[in-house]
């Protein structure tokens, strides 16, 4: 489903060029719920705006449901990313003068289409995230945890065929963080939801049934929950 | 170690190019327009001053008479007077030119003046071709032009003779001169001949019209002398005074375009304003660092205000030449409009200074807020911001309660009421945006789709900057279309001024007083059914207040004569002016006085220096109200000024060019002008119309400052959004999508600002049409012109200024713009 290939990605800073990505190889099977774990400036948050067409690589290539991402110009990108894609921010990105279900129904808006199936779907996905009552109510005026509700809700409208996550709970306290994490196994049980999360935390990994590892723009090391090691090694790494 | 000035140069110019850029448009082009209208209104005063000057030349002193002329021998005393230096002697004669063309005599009437030395010092005559040789005749060029003559060739005049032409001058007053054929209608040409010549032509020997001469010093004991010696006789003496406002009324217009070079500074004013104001509120972390690092609040206010002076040195540099280019196109422009034949040369030196002063000062006053303010910054600039939103609620509602109660202004007649409309247009603002917005939204959508919903929605978040952006346009238009409406009426206001005081419907002037036998012949023209005589004394020196000497005309009236002035208490007037020793004065010559109703003025009357009560003030259309009133029976008995050349014929209007034709056939020998109300109508209004097109290009000018505003207001708020724009292009809008978001928002606030500007304009032009102040000089109407001009040009040019910043917004990098959150 998402298949990367001698992914490279170089920043220039100033006159030095630094190689943030260097030459990753990845594939990501439907349904998968995978995290991507590494210290800061390991490439991972890279890797992530790759996959959302945000930015495009040096060198390499991205597969998403056998379309080359790196291939199409900046609007092919935009149009794919609103049509399959779903993205979650550590810091919500809410448009503060939308209400929540307006919020909820940008990308279907910027799609120009706004049916009433599509209406009763972000009612439905309003009440999946527990945010029944506050459809109308301003974005910026919500709780932390509320407004990352919003956030899941809104890259969920378009049925996306993966949901991208950058840190979603990097701004929460763990009870709050545990609840969203539960919306996103909650959605990848239920609907088969392919989830690329990036993320600091252990704990949210834990929630993922594949975490690899990032070290210096390359993969260090890929665990998956049917490895033998996989519950020994994240103790160790919360130890 | 970096200097201050260094840093504040680098704030400006490194942190927002095309805001520092807008920012500098705008004041360049405040300060451009200020310069031109000073340089304009100064070369003007110049050229005017300039031809009067030429007018009275060297001459300290004329001799004139209260009849058509006198013998030379009055003035012999004079020539061989040890304190006179030099002597002009004229004698005017009306004639006709006799041409191969056909014209009338009307057309062809001409006012030759004999003069004894062409060449002298009294008397400054440019010449452009020929020379003054005391032979032939002077003509105009523009004279020269018409009749297709040039030096040496033969000019003849109608049962006198005929003369070369000796020299081709340029424009002077002594000689102005229609240009055309159809003002010939109305004005009659003037050429200068040798005096002997003339004399010869007229069998008017040791005649003269009117002596100048100079004197030793100021002459003031000669003159008193010659005042005394000339009592009982028809010939008096006058101080030369060089006082053109009788003939032109320029200074009134040019506080016109003062009014919309004020506009333009109050909108240049606003956008730096804006600019700082948002840069200040930006930067209110770094100005809380700063102060924790040691800065104290001044340093703080220094900073910015260091860059503020910056910017004014820089558009204060670009704006002043370009201003004074510009005023060098309006005075052309303005000089075509009015058909004034005249050479200037700018004069740019004092305009310059005070425009660099000008232009160096508003835009540090618009930003002294914004400067104290950013001084202001507390080191818990957080907590603080918090505050703020709870007062700015309100704020919203002291603002509009304030707006409202302005508003009512339209209620008094007083001028104050203009500046409380616009007032209120800027505090009500952001309720007709949020108005507007809902109205528009549908349309928005249809145009623009999504993004037009987004459009009105992004409009709230900083609705006071987008309202006052729109309240900006607003109030150019409707100043704009307050001006076009007076321009656009001021015809119709001085043709029923000029019918209710013009006296009758033609005015016939002659050399000669009028006789009682004159009239019974003009009273047995079938189209003439009333002939009434009137006297103008002219000219008659007198001082203002301020004693400065100034030059009118004093007009006989009474109660059964014509009726030349309009008040409600005319009949008062009549009566009160019987009284010895009063005068009534038109509004422009009260003003010029200074003095109050009651105090006296002092005038050189052909019965010596006399003082006089002014008793009134009253509009006349009598050389546009630079004149003066007095009974008919005082101007003779006690002014001491005996003759009428003047009648005013109130004429059949089906018959009025036949009648005309027959005054010049019955009368040619001593007529010197015929004048119907129509003429005067005509001459007065063909140059006010002309001013609808200035008024246009103002407007246009106007709408582009405020769109300079529009631009910036919609940049800062692109900048200050990134974030937004960030994820809206993170969630599939595509950079078209984040364009017609923007150029919505542009739309917008440029719909808001017209329509505002309209209502606005249209309030105000009904609040001066039912003014007792303009005493209904204008009409209540829609200048429709105007009203299409200001929509298309402010819905585009706000499609212009949201282009820029949708490019910009829509070139923003989503990753960077995503971290602004």
């Amino acid at each position: 489903m998402i298949k990367v290939n001698n992914l490279k990605r170089d920043f220039l800073q100033g006159q030095q060029r630094t190689q943030v990505l260097k030459g990753i190889d990845l594939a990501i099977e439907e349904g998968e719920f995978v995290a991507i774990m590494g210290p800061s400036g390991s490439g991972k948050s890279t890797l992530l705006q790759l996959l959302a067409g945000l930015d495009v690589p040096t060198d390499g290539d991205i597969q998403i449901n056998n379309k080359f991402l790196n291939k199409m110009n900046e609007k092919e990108r935009t149009i794919f990313r609103r049509k399959k894609l779903g993205f979650v921010f550590q810091n919500y990105q809410l448009l503060s003068t939308l209400t929540v279900e307006e919020n909820i129904a940008f990308p279907l808006h910027a799609d120009g289409k706004l049916t009433n199936e599509k209406s009763k779907m972000i009612n439905a996905l309003i009440h999946s995230v527990g945010l029944e009552g506050l459809n109308h109510k301003r974005a910026n005026l919500l709780s932390g945890g509320q407004q990352q509700r919003v956030a899941i809700a809104r890259a969920l409208v378009n049925n996306p065929t993966v949901l991208l996550a950058d840190e979603p709970t990097g701004n929460l306290d763990r009870a709050m963080a545990e609840e969203i994490l539960g919306l996103f196994l909650k959605f990848h049980r239920q609907n088969k939801q392919t989830i690329v999360m990036v993320t600091h935390d252990i704990f949210a990994a834990g929630f993922a049934d594949r975490i690899i590892l990032f070290r210096d723009g390359v993969i260090d090391k890929v665990i998956s929950r049917k490895d033998s090691d996989y519950a020994k090694y994240l103790a160790n790494f919360m130890a | 170690m970096l200097s201050i000035w260094r840093i504040s140069w680098r704030n400006i110019t490194t942190n927002n190019k095309k805001r520092f850029f807008i920012t500098l448009l705008a004041i360049i082009l405040g300060t451009s327009f200020v310069t031109a209208m000073l340089v304009a209104d100064k070369t003007t005063k110049d050229v005017f001053d300039y031809y009067e000057q030429m007018y009275v030349a060297n001459a300290d002193y004329w001799v004139l008479s209260d009849e058509h002329s006198y013998s030379e021998e009055m003035i012999s005393s004079i020539q061989n007077d040890s304190a006179v230096t030099g002597t002009l002697l004229a004698l005017d004669k009306q004639a006709f030119f006799e041409l191969e063309s056909d014209h009338s005599l009307n057309e062809r009437s001409v006012r030759i003046t004999g003069v004894n030395d062409q060449n002298s010092p009294l008397l400054k005559l440019p010449v452009i071709e020929g020379s003054l040789d005391n032979k032939g005749i002077v003509i105009t060029e523009a004279v020269a032009n018409l009749l297709g003559k040039k030096v040496g060739d033969t000019v003849r005049f109608t049962n006198m003779g005929e003369a070369k032409v000796s020299a081709i001058v340029e424009y002077t007053q002594l000689l102005a001169s229609p240009s055309n054929w159809e003002r010939a209608e109305s004005t009659s040409f003037r050429i200068l001949a040798p005096l002997d010549m003339l004399r010869e032509w007229t069998g008017q020997y040791n005649e003269i019209s009117y002596m100048r001469f100079q004197t030793k010093g100021d002459g003031e004991e000669l003159f008193h002398s010659l005042q005394q010696s000339f009592l009982g006789s028809s010939v008096f003496i006058q101080p030369v005074v060089a006082d053109d406002l009788q003939s032109n009324d320029i200074g009134g217009i040019y506080t016109f375009f003062y009014i919309i070079a004020g506009l333009s500074i109050f909108i240049s004013g606003f956008i730096v304003f804006n600019m700082i104001y948002t840069s200040v509120i930006e930067r209110k972390k770094e100005f809380a660092i700063m102060k924790s690092l040691g800065y104290t609040q001044s340093a703080v206010s220094k900073l910015v205000l260091i860059e503020m002076i910056l910017l004014a040195l820089i558009g204060t540099a670009i704006g002043v030449p370009l201003g004074i280019w510009f005023g060098d196109m309006f005075i052309q422009a303005l000089l075509s409009v009015f058909e004034f034949d005249m050479v200037y040369t700018l004069n740019w030196e004092l305009p310059t200074l005070v425009a660099i002063i000008i232009g160096f000062l508003y835009p540090i006053v618009f930003s002294l807020f914004p400067i104290y303010n950013a001084g202001k910054t507390s080191l818990l600039f957080t907590l603080k911001m918090a505050n703020e939103r709870d007062g700015s609620t309100r704020l919203h509602i002291l603002r509009a309660v304030v707006g409202v109660g302005l508003l009512c202004f339209v209620f008094i007649d007083h001028p104050v009421t203009y500046a409380a409309v616009l007032a209120s247009v800027i505090l009500l603002f952001p309720l007709l945006l949020i108005g507007l917005s809902k109205i528009f939204t549908p349309i928005l959508k249809s145009f623009f789709n999504y993004p037009g919903i987004m459009a009105t929605k992004n409009l709230f978040q900083q609705i006071n900057r987008n309202a006052n952006t729109a309240a900006i346009l607003a109030i150019g238009i409707s100043v704009i279309l307050l001006l076009g409406a007076v321009v656009e009426s001021a015809p119709q206001g001085y043709e029923k001024e000029i019918r209710s005081t013009y006296g009758g419907d033609m005015r016939v002037t002659s050399e000669l007083s009028w006789s009682a036998e004159d009239i019974t012949k003009l009273l047995s023209y079938p189209a003439v059914t009333d002939v009434k005589p009137l006297a103008e004394a002219a000219p008659i020196t007198w001082e203002t207040v301020n004693e400065g000497k100034r030059q009118f005309s004093v007009i006989s009236v009474s109660e059964d004569g014509p009726s030349l002035f309009a008040d409600l208490q005319e009949k008062d007037l009549y009566k009160a002016l019987t009284q010895k020793s009063t005068v009534l004065l038109g509004d422009r010559a009260f003003e010029e006085w200074g003095g109050n109703i009651g105090q006296s003025i002092r005038m050189n009357s052909p019965s010596g220096e006399q003082s006089f009560e002014v008793i009134g003030v009253v509009k006349t259309s009598h050389h546009s109200g630079y004149v003066a009133f007095m009974d008919a029976t005082n101007l003779s008995n006690e002014f001491g000024w005996t003759n009428s050349f003047d009648l005013l014929l109130t004429v059949n209007s089906k018959a009025i060019d036949s009648t005309r034709d027959q005054l010049w056939s019955d009368f040619g020998n001593h007529l010197s002008k015929v004048q119907t109300v129509e003429d005067e109508v005509e001459s007065t209004t063909s140059a006010i119309s002309g001013m609808n097109e200035l008024i246009l290009v103002m407007l246009l000018i106007i709408i582009g400052l405020a769109s300079i505003g529009t631009a910036n207001t919609l940049l800062m708020n692109t900048y200050e959004r990134k974030f937004e724009i960030g994820t809206m292009r993170a969630l599939g809008f595509t950079k078209q999508q984040i364009r017609n978001m923007i150029l919505a928002e542009g739309l917008l606030i440029g719909l808001s600002g017209v329509i505002g500007g309209i209502a606005t304009g249209i309030v105000l032009i009904y609040v001066t049409s039912k003014s007792e102040l303009m005493e209904g000089f204008i009409s209540f109407q829609f200048p429709i012109s105007n009203i299409i001009l200001a929509m298309i040009a402010g819905v585009t040019l706000s499609l212009c200024a949201a282009w820029i910043s949708s490019k910009t917004a829509s070139k923003l990098d989503i990753q960077s713009s995503l971290k602004e959150g």
